[in-house]
């Protein structure tokens, strides 16, 4: 049996009297592509966010490499795993000054590479001259490529993608899901409603609303290879340990 | 000393002159009568106090007389700073209070020994009156400059979660809105430096000439003071944001939601328009 990279154990949030999440449980080890799939509002984002230390469970526990998340266990998941934010709003100023202080940060110092930085511009559609363009003048589908292109420059294998792929244009969702699927090394939780996902491999787990199900589980498919969304059954088994 | 003085006839003709204003507000309905009579009242009774205190103090001329009254001032400016800037008291007033103290301080004590040249550092007659010229610009720039970056932080909190995200440290990640808000704090200093002169003669200037003093000498007060409050205000307002950031974030580096007062409405144009 491998370590789980990641694994949440009945994990739930209230945010005052509203409960967003409960009950929620997910293993991920090393190498394993999990699509994380539900309606907004299900608290898809802040799985996420928890892991990043930037929510607090109000119930269940969460764990990095078999190591419960606290404040050390965070701040070590923010040097390893990639982020990839649903909100594009990452800074000001030019690109380029926006990829240098990035790149400025200790963890981040030797991994920036020209000729990396190049390719993968060209594999995303990207123009040489949007490194000389002010971030906040791109359009969504330019910003949410810089925040992919940033996530892969940083040279992790770790990946939580947020809605990376929302404001693209199909062939380029597609483009962007070969390129993180055809690395299979790489653990991905990525959440998102593309289709271009959802492909052999990778496994779905779908969250529904707290409000329909009181004691609301996700539940994953055992079969990961046939449609996976039609294979989707509740009540088989646990999220945990699929 | 070559100022006249003034005797109390003369200083009711000079509340005379506030009738212009009242009626002003009177006729067009200004609704700022209350508001004058309140303020000029306030001013009149607390500069009376400062009068009389000060009459004394220069008196007694006690080294440690002198520097518990300007460490109350600190304790005035400091809590003043955080009252106008929407924050809570709790997790700012001792980071900030040794800022300001250590900053000002220090500022104060190297202009009386080297501009000044001052055989008794703690001299009541220059070591209050400047302390209190040096702690208004640090306070009005430590508004400003608190004041923006906690309200950057809080308006634009997925950047600084995103940069975390990346790997960054809490300075590291925050080193762009310090940036940004120690600008503006040192931003209105700047402007006075520069103009200095041209629109108006500094208060301190001012003061010297009408105390007989040369223009020459005046200015050489002038632009050594200018200096000296520009380098305060910078020193302040640093230190401040260095030194509370260790207590206005968690140890997940965020900022902690408890800091941040409810908007009053009120307060925050108040101490920015004190003259110097």
């Amino acid at each position: 049996m491998q370590d789980d990279i990641i694994r949440y154990e009945d994990v739930g949030i209230s945010y005052g009297s509203k409960k967003v999440l409960s009950g929620f449980s997910l293993s991920i080890p090393k190498g394993w592509k999990i699509l994380l799939k539900g309606k907004s509002g299900t608290g898809k984002s802040t799985l996420f966010k928890m892991l990043l230390g930037f929510e607090k469970p109000s119930e269940g526990s969460l764990y990095y490499r078999e190591r419960p998340v606290d404040p050390s266990i965070a701040w070590e998941i923010r040097r390893e795993v990639a982020y990839v934010s649903q909100d594009t709003d990452l800074g000001q100023g030019h690109v380029k000054e926006l990829l240098e202080e990035i790149f400025s940060y200790r963890p981040n110092r030797t991994k920036m590479s020209r000729e990396k930085l190049h390719r993968l511009m060209e594999e995303f559609e990207l123009e040489e001259d949007t490194l000389d363009k002010n971030f906040e003048d791109l359009s969504g589908g330019e910003k949410q490529r810089v925040g992919i292109l940033i996530a892969l420059l940083l040279g992790r294998d770790i990946f939580l993608l947020d809605e990376a792929t929302s404001a693209l244009d199909a062939e380029l969702k597609k483009k962007v899901a070969d390129y993180f699927l055809q690395h299979s090394e790489w653990t991905l939780f990525i959440i998102s409603h593309d289709r271009e996902w959802e492909r052999d491999g990778v496994r779905v787990v779908e969250l529904s609303k707290n409000e329909e199900n009181e004691k609301s589980r996700s539940w994953t498919n055992e079969n990961s290879n046939a449609e996976p969304e039609k294979s989707m059954s509740r009540g088989m088994s646990k999220g945990r340990r699929i | 000393m070559t100022s006249p003085d003034i005797s109390v006839l003369s200083m009711v003709q000079c509340f005379l002159l506030l009738a212009i204003p009242l009626t002003i507000s009177y006729l067009i309905k200004l609704h700022i009568i209350r508001v004058t009579t309140d303020s000029v009242a306030r001013m009149t009774v607390q500069l009376l106090m400062v009068g009389v205190f000060l009459t004394f103090v220069f008196d007694l001329n006690n080294g440690f007389l002198n520097l518990a009254w300007v460490l109350g001032m600190v304790t005035i400016a400091t809590y003043t700073t955080i009252r106008n800037v929407e924050l809570k008291m709790g997790r700012l007033l001792a980071p900030m209070l040794l800022s300001f103290a250590a900053a000002n301080l220090s500022v104060l004590l190297y202009f009386n020994e080297f501009v000044l040249d001052l055989e008794n550092l703690l001299e009541a007659r220059y070591l209050i009156p400047i302390g209190g010229m040096i702690l208004g610009n640090s306070l009005r720039g430590n508004v400003v400059g608190i004041g923006d970056f906690y309200e950057d932080i809080k308006r634009n909190e997925n950047r600084y979660l995103y940069n975390l995200s990346l790997g960054a440290s809490k300075y590291e990640a925050l080193l762009p809105y310090i940036r940004k808000c120690l600008r503006s704090a040192l931003r209105p200093t700047l402007a006075n430096i520069a103009t200095a002169g041209l629109v108006f003669l500094p208060g301190m200037m001012t003061g010297q000439i009408l105390g007989g003093a040369s223009p020459i000498l005046a200015i050489k007060y002038q632009i050594s003071i200018m200096i000296a409050l520009y380098v305060s205000t910078a020193m302040s307002t640093t230190f401040s944001i260095l030194s509370t950031i260790r207590t206005t974030f968690d140890e997940y580096g965020l900022v902690r939601k408890e800091i941040y007062r409810e908007k009053k409405g009120k307060g925050k144009k108040e101490s920015r328009h004190h003259c110097h």
